[in-house]
């Protein structure tokens, strides 16, 4: 039994997997924070959609995948923000389009040019048997770059998200924060994309976060105990994964899931917020534009 | 060279899907686009996953796992309710990978038999006279429902907090949507697959409302131009060797791209030019009047 | 109260345009903020007088005319629901005050900390700043985020409607702070529907899209002017026979609690 249970581990390739996952859960467990936070779910999705062609792209001529990747994403993540400065509504219609244009692209790419179809599912619901060592330097190297970058812009990024419109006149004169907090989420989903896919890669940052939001109120407790969450559900989703057979990704999205359901059920409801109605929420995506001064 | 491919029974078969999921699509997507529900749209799709995954598997329907799908999707959005701090996008965003993660287990696992990647991104030259039929019936249902909801969905999406004082019910249009996006899935995924259905469902819509402004009218337009653009992807499919599924999706995107990039060019040209009211190319404006808070 | 100056004034608007897309929203603005006084400004959703703080505030550029505003401006804005669930305290809020005068890469010391726990002493909300933000009442919010327009030392306050949702006791304490923060020598720019808590301040900004009127209270609050202001939201209640009291109809809110 000890056996059944542990065995996974003293595989290479797995072990691989498992530090390459302790690496990624700092950069998941702070990013995942700011994108929950700042109502960043859609675009971190988006982010890991749009990565998929660069995939395929990478795949089929033979460069490292990250690259690809996180051409595309950019690419996306660019082309996003500055057609939405034009336009108000029928934002998301473009958005929602532009994503599954890039998922038909990656298609029609694996199938029908590189003939690369079988590596579809890998692609874009990850396997521990592409992570190779330079994954796991990229994913190091990103998770030490969402820290240095929390300590400089933590306090710009959580003030302009309280209160955007503000933001101007409490100092904040620039977009270069918000900047810097997109490019570093895509340049972080881009390092998980190996072990997570394209698809189901923001699970590992969003749902820890949401899930430990729900009982921790203030930052600091919050981005620690996210980044624990982010280690444990990654660690027991990889070994899900290998005991299944079922791609990580897969895996660490149910189980994720399924802990973030339970504590929704479980917790107290003394640590709701305050008794006033729920309001609709608008569509908290367009808030990533919204700190950006009107005139920049 | 243009009737060549029509003679063959699996390219009629997918002429035919193709021409309902674009007629559903088409006209459905005018009110997913009018009320901004793009995102959801595709969320539903992604949680409606699981269902049609067990279905398959189990040998059921898959209307009857889409409807179990929307049930399950529809009670976690309720549960969800009961976390306010991490907003609603988040939440929904939260259950949709669950779920979607838990049908990918199921369909991926090596105990599942393969093919049911076609789930995934569709397998429009292998639709059965079965499959067709299924999806001849549920368009017309859609189609009709539309028909009957048409004005209760107008007064909703136009000014949902007002709707009840003209006696709409802005319940009875979120659930029929609810309902009506589930059962346009059913009949689009056998096409285009869940990862693509989105493209059908939101692309004609979105190219039609940049051509024309009254309701009624648009989802005529967008019907059509959902078929046109699918036909356009059969006949790549056909003669380029592309994957069916990605190569229809992939016209109705390139169709919204170039009408939006002609709009946006002649925008530009008359702003240059000093014009000051939007001629019939205009840019029809939101549900919400495009109105800031001032 | 200081004699104004010539050249002492906070802000200067003149022949202001400003607006979204083509069309503007607000036409012909021009007035003068001196020191120490509370201007009231009037008019309905949809008026322009967030577009004007908006403007005042450098986040929209105008389409036409000037803006001069000499000193760093502080907004206080009504409390949206996202703000609520912020996991934040009052001091927290207060801090944010400080992001313009420390460098992004530095923590906010002890002098920071000081100034904020200074500013919610001010606001009498000192040993309410542990407290989560979303738990504060209505009241204490708007005094946290005055606090917070302390802390980054602005002379020129823009307030959103702060005295919206406000019941007697809170209503009372905000006002006050604001008489004495104006004896301080800020400026006050406070949006309201109040029309008879305006006559009691020193001027009052009309805005209906454009500029109704700019002046004393006592001189410009006359029956045409609210009328030009409000059109058909205002009832007159007939008083004792020397004086007319307006009131408005209650705002529609439907577009706010976004």
């Amino acid at each position: 039994m000890f056996e059944t249970i542990f065995g996974p581990f003293a595989l290479p390739f797995v072990q691989r997997g498992l530090t390459e996952v302790l690496f990624l859960s700092v950069g998941a467990g702070l990013l995942g924070t700011w994108i929950v936070l700042r109502g960043l779910a859609f675009y971190s999705h988006a982010v890991g959609m749009a990565a998929f062609p660069g995939l395929v792209l990478a795949d089929g001529l033979g460069f490292a995948a990250p690259i690809g990747a996180f051409f595309t994403a950019v690419f996306f993540a660019g082309g996003l923000e500055r057609l939405s400065r034009g336009k108000k509504s029928g934002h998301d219609s473009l958005t929602a389009l532009v994503l599954v244009g890039m998922v038909a692209l990656g298609v029609i790419l694996a199938s029908d040019v590189f003939f690369s179809g079988s590596n579809i599912d890998t692609l874009l619901f990850g396997s521990l048997l592409v992570i190779g060592r330079w994954d796991v330097v990229f994913a190091a190297a990103t998770s030490a770059a969402a820290l240095v970058a929390t300590l400089v812009f933590g306090r710009v990024w959580l003030a302009t998200g309280f209160d955007p419109e503000s933001a101007r006149s409490l100092g904040v004169r620039h977009g270069l924060p918000d900047i810097v907090l997109l490019l570093l989420i895509s340049l972080s989903i881009t390092s998980a994309l190996s072990a997570a896919g394209a698809i189901l890669v923001t699970t590992l940052f969003v749902v820890p976060a949401a899930t430990t939001r729900l009982f921790v109120r203030r930052m600091l407790p919050w981005q620690l105990s996210s980044i624990a969450l982010v280690a444990a559900e990654g660690v027991l989703g990889l070994w899900l994964s290998v005991q299944t057979n079922a791609p990580p990704g897969a895996a660490i999205a149910m189980l994720a899931g399924a802990i973030f359901i339970l504590a929704l059920l479980t917790r107290r409801s003394s640590l709701a917020g305050p008794p006033e109605p729920p309001s609709i929420q608008g569509d908290q995506n367009r808030k990533i534009l919204a700190p950006f001064p009107k005139n920049y | 060279m243009v009737f060549e491919p029509w003679t063959q029974g699996i390219m009629q078969r997918a002429l035919a899907e193709v021409a309902l999921l674009g007629l559903v699509g088409g006209a459905l997507g005018c009110w997913i686009v009018f009320y901004e529900l793009s995102y959801s749209a595709e969320s539903l799709a992604h949680a409606l996953f699981p269902g049609l995954v067990i279905a398959s598997l189990t040998g059921l329907p898959l209307l009857l796992g889409a409807g179990i799908g929307v049930t399950v999707a529809a009670v976690a959005v309720a549960i969800l309710g009961r976390a306010p701090e991490i907003g609603r996008d988040t939440s929904v965003a939260v259950v949709i990978s669950a779920l979607f993660g838990f049908g990918v287990v199921l369909a991926l696992s090596p105990a599942s038999p393969p093919g049911l990647q076609g789930l995934l991104f569709g397998d429009v030259l292998g639709v059965s006279n079965l499959d067709l039929l299924l999806a001849a019936v549920l368009a017309v249902v859609v189609l009709v429902s539309l028909r009957l909801l048409h004005r209760q969905l107008l007064a909703v999406g136009f000014d949902r907090t007002t709707a009840r004082s003209i006696g709409a019910d802005p319940r009875l249009a979120d659930i029929a949507l609810l309902v009506l996006i589930g059962l346009a899935t059913v009949v689009a995924v056998q096409g285009l697959g869940n990862l693509l259905v989105v493209a059908v469902l939101v692309g004609p819509a979105a190219t039609a409302r940049l051509l024309v402004r009254r309701m009624a009218p648009m989802m005529v337009l967008a019907s059509l131009l959902a078929v046109l653009a699918g036909v356009a992807g059969l006949y790549l499919s056909y003669y380029a060797g592309t994957a069916g599924g990605a190569s229809v999706a992939g016209c109705m995107v390139v169709l919204y791209l170039i009408s939006l990039s002609v709009n946006a060019l002649l925008r530009w040209k008359r702003k240059a030019d000093g014009a000051t009211a939007p001629g019939a190319l205009g840019f029809a404006p939101g549900p919400s009047g495009g109105g800031r808070d001032v | 109260m200081k004699t104004a100056k010539e050249n002492s004034y906070l802000a200067e608007v003149s022949g202001l345009s400003a607006g979204y897309g083509a069309h503007p929203v607000l036409r012909d603005i021009g007035f003068r903020v001196e020191p120490g006084s509370r201007i009231g400004v009037l008019g309905p959703n949809g008026g322009g007088k967030t577009t004007l703080f908006r403007v005042l505030l450098g986040e929209l550029a105008p389409l036409e005319g000037s803006v001069t505003v000499r000193t760093r401006c502080g907004v206080v804005p009504q409390t949206e629901r996202s703000r609520l669930d912020y996991p934040v305290s009052a001091l927290d809020v207060a801090l944010m005050g400080t992001l313009g005068r420390v460098s992004w890469w530095r923590r906010p010391g002890r002098d920071e900390r000081r100034r904020a726990l200074g500013a919610l002493d001010e606001v009498g909300l000192r040993d309410l700043a542990d407290r989560q933000f979303g738990e504060l009442s209505g009241g204490q919010r708007q005094r946290v985020l005055v606090a917070r327009a302390l802390v980054q030392d602005a002379r020129l306050l823009l307030l959103d409607e702060p005295f919206s949702g406000l019941d007697g006791p809170s209503s009372e304490r905000l006002g006050s702070l604001l008489g004495r923060l104006s004896s301080e020598g800020r400026g006050l720019m406070i949006s309201t529907h109040d029309i008879e808590q305006v006559r009691g301040w020193d001027m009052v900004l009309c805005l209906n899209q454009r500029q109704v009127a700019f002046g004393k209270p006592s001189e410009t609050l006359t029956r045409p002017v609210i009328e030009a202001t409000y059109g058909p939201q205002v009832v007159v209640i007939e008083g004792d026979g020397t004086r007319e009291a307006s009131a408005i109809l209650p705002p529609q809110h439907h577009d706010r609690g976004r």
